[in-house]
């Protein structure tokens, strides 16, 4: 399912909202901002949940359907679109079992997986009989999820469903719905605005600020723009994907395959062949513009410079650099950039420190030298 | 063979209070509805108008009522035009009184269970393909029980007690719109006070047993609730 948007919205309180976003067929797509940027009212259109005013210009389609223009208004049930709220708003009166069947009876001839496969995928099938008034937050939260599933979902809208959670429970929930993610064919959009959810999981990412869209693209492109990390300071880092190509236990370390080049990272337990994600701050990655000989950093790539942050009074800069197809950021000091005499397309080796696996935030692994 | 006057009495109250109840429940869940959601101005109009009967004695409502059903009145001419008959001192005048006069005790502890459920239940059902009618039914029927039993509890008790109004616009018409209330107050007029007392007796031990029960009731889910969490 294809969602368009273009949505120009004015509030009495002098809030406005002025988007436009296409939502992918397949993956994540991200909203993400701090609160008040208009996110989840962004969301609520998107469902129906919320349609504006007489003056407001809402134009929403799903494949060539429109769901709202100046004339028309498609009723958020006759949609299909699923969505996870903030809390889990299950219905106190039905069981765990009566909620996942409230859902499923509503599917009508939408397909839906399984009622025992969805359980399954969301650890849930001890929970059946329990009222959800017993069931803890993150519990209760995986049990709003598998409900959405059952209900025949064309696509699945999450309104920071790990915003009501602990923290403990918000480690437990994303592997799950990372495991949607690569499970399920229809689009996820996932509005946070927690950064570490946003890398873990989106594909695409739209970045709002005070309803205006400040950045859209790919999370990896995203999370190594030089622009959005000028300010981060030490947490800049950037995000990248690579795939698991064996696991080497006499070492204990894990390869993976990055644009070609091997990258070893702590033994991680993810089989060959899975995608992973990794955060690599650029503070712990040097330039070299010869192949360092003799050195105790294990993760040494071939990139080439593609980009470099302006200079400023400030002792160091960011360059991006891109590794095979994706970007790695590096803090380097400006001394550095004269003596190396970077510029965009040199070729350089990039010597990583620390990698942290995000698709294991249970135990963030670091590798150090 | 003739039938008691008190028991025919007992009867017209009984009937009288069911229809009422069945009306209100047609009439007063929708408005319950609509004033528990809500955000437009016709609201503070609105529900003052539902609460007079509260305030109101039942003979200024009766009064003004009785004006609109004489036979030269909106509701005695409208009436008149639709069935042909008049409306002043019938039993359908009492069942449109009755409505009024216990409207807000049906409106009101319905419209407190309505505003209770939060809207995240019926945007979680709106999403997952219930229509309104669907949520109205699987979502805000169920969880407002306690509410609808208080309700329809409440308008049929006071029903079954008013005697102001049925004065009014109702008079004292055997088999027609003599109640209870009204027998009674015969009894004690002309000193019968032995059938007055198995009267005002029944009505007391009725009334108490009905409150009773809603009472009951209410504790029994509000403990189930409480178990569950």
């Amino acid at each position: 399912m294809h969602i368009n948007a273009n949505i120009t919205l004015t509030r009495p309180s002098g809030f406005s909202l002025e988007v436009a976003v296409a939502i992918k067929p397949t993956g994540v797509t991200a909203l993400y901002g701090p609160s008040g940027s208009g996110k989840s009212t962004l969301l609520k259109l998107l469902a129906g949940l919320e349609r504006g005013s007489a003056t407001d210009q809402i134009n929403i389609s799903s494949d060539g359907d429109i769901w709202q223009d100046a004339r028309h208004f498609v009723p958020p049930h006759k949609r299909h679109v699923g969505f996870v709220f903030q809390q889990p708003q299950l219905f106190p009166h039905l069981d765990v079992r009566g909620n996942l069947d409230y859902a499923s009876r509503r599917a009508g001839s939408q397909q839906s997986p399984p009622l025992n496969q969805v359980c399954d995928w969301l650890g849930i099938n001890h929970l059946l009989t329990a009222s959800p008034t017993k069931l803890s937050g993150g519990e209760a939260q995986r049990v709003a999820i598998a409900r959405v599933l059952l209900s025949g979902a064309r696509c699945l809208l999450m309104d920071e469903p790990l915003g009501s959670v602990d923290h403990v429970a918000r480690l437990q929930i994303l592997p799950y719905i990372d495991r949607l993610r690569r499970l399920l064919d229809i689009p996820i959009v996932y509005v946070s605005h927690g950064l570490d959810e946003i890398t873990y999981l989106a594909d695409e990412v739209y970045m709002l600020e005070q309803g205006r869209i400040k950045a859209a693209g790919t999370v990896f492109e995203l999370a190594s723009s030089l622009t959005l990390n000028s300010q981060e300071g030490d947490a800049a880092a950037a995000v990248v994907e690579a795939r698991v190509e064996y696991h080497d236990q006499s070492f204990g370390l894990t390869c993976l395959r990055l644009g070609g080049q091997s990258i070893h990272v702590s033994l991680c337990s993810q089989p060959p062949g899975t995608d992973i994600r990794l955060r690599i701050p650029a503070r712990d990655v040097s330039l070299a513009l010869q192949a360092p000989v003799q050195t105790s950093i294990l993760n040494v790539l071939e990139g080439v410079v593609s980009e470099l942050e302006p200079l400023s009074t400030n002792p160091s800069l960011l360059v991006r650099v891109q590794v095979g197809g994706q970007y790695i950021l590096s803090r380097i000091t400006r001394k550095s950039l004269l003596q190396l005499d970077l510029q965009p397309g040199r070729a350089v080796y990039v010597q990583i420190k620390t990698v942290a696996l995000l698709s294991d935030l249970t135990q963030q692994v670091t590798i150090s030298p | 063979m003739p039938m008691d006057p008190d028991i025919q009495a007992l009867w017209i109250t009984l009937q009288l209070a069911l229809t009422t109840t069945l009306l209100l429940m047609l009439v007063g869940t929708p408005l319950a509805w609509w004033l528990a959601r809500t955000k437009s101005l016709g609201r503070v109009i609105l529900e003052p108008i539902v609460a007079l009967p509260i305030v109101l004695p039942p003979t200024v409502l009766g009064f003004y009522l009785l004006l609109a059903m004489a036979p030269d009145g909106l509701l005695g001419q409208w009436w008149f035009s639709l069935t042909g008959e008049r409306l002043a001192f019938t039993f359908n005048a009492l069942v449109i009184g009755s409505i009024f006069y216990s409207l807000p005790f049906y409106v009101q502890p319905l419209q407190v269970a309505f505003e209770n459920i939060q809207q995240g239940l019926l945007d979680a059902a709106a999403t997952l393909g219930a229509g309104p009618t669907d949520r109205f039914f699987s979502v805000v029927v169920p969880l407002s029980r306690r509410g609808f039993i208080t309700a329809i509890c409440l308008a049929f008790a006071h029903t079954v007690g008013e005697f102001g109004i049925v004065l009014m616009i109702g008079g004292n018409i055997p088999g027609e719109t003599r109640v209870l209330s009204i027998a009674l107050f015969d009894h004690v007029e002309s000193l019968q006070y032995a059938a007055a007392h198995r009267l005002a007796l029944g009505l007391l031990i009725f009334s108490f047993a009905l409150l009773a029960l809603v009472y009951g009731l209410n504790r029994h889910w509000q403990m189930r609730l409480a178990a569950r969490h």
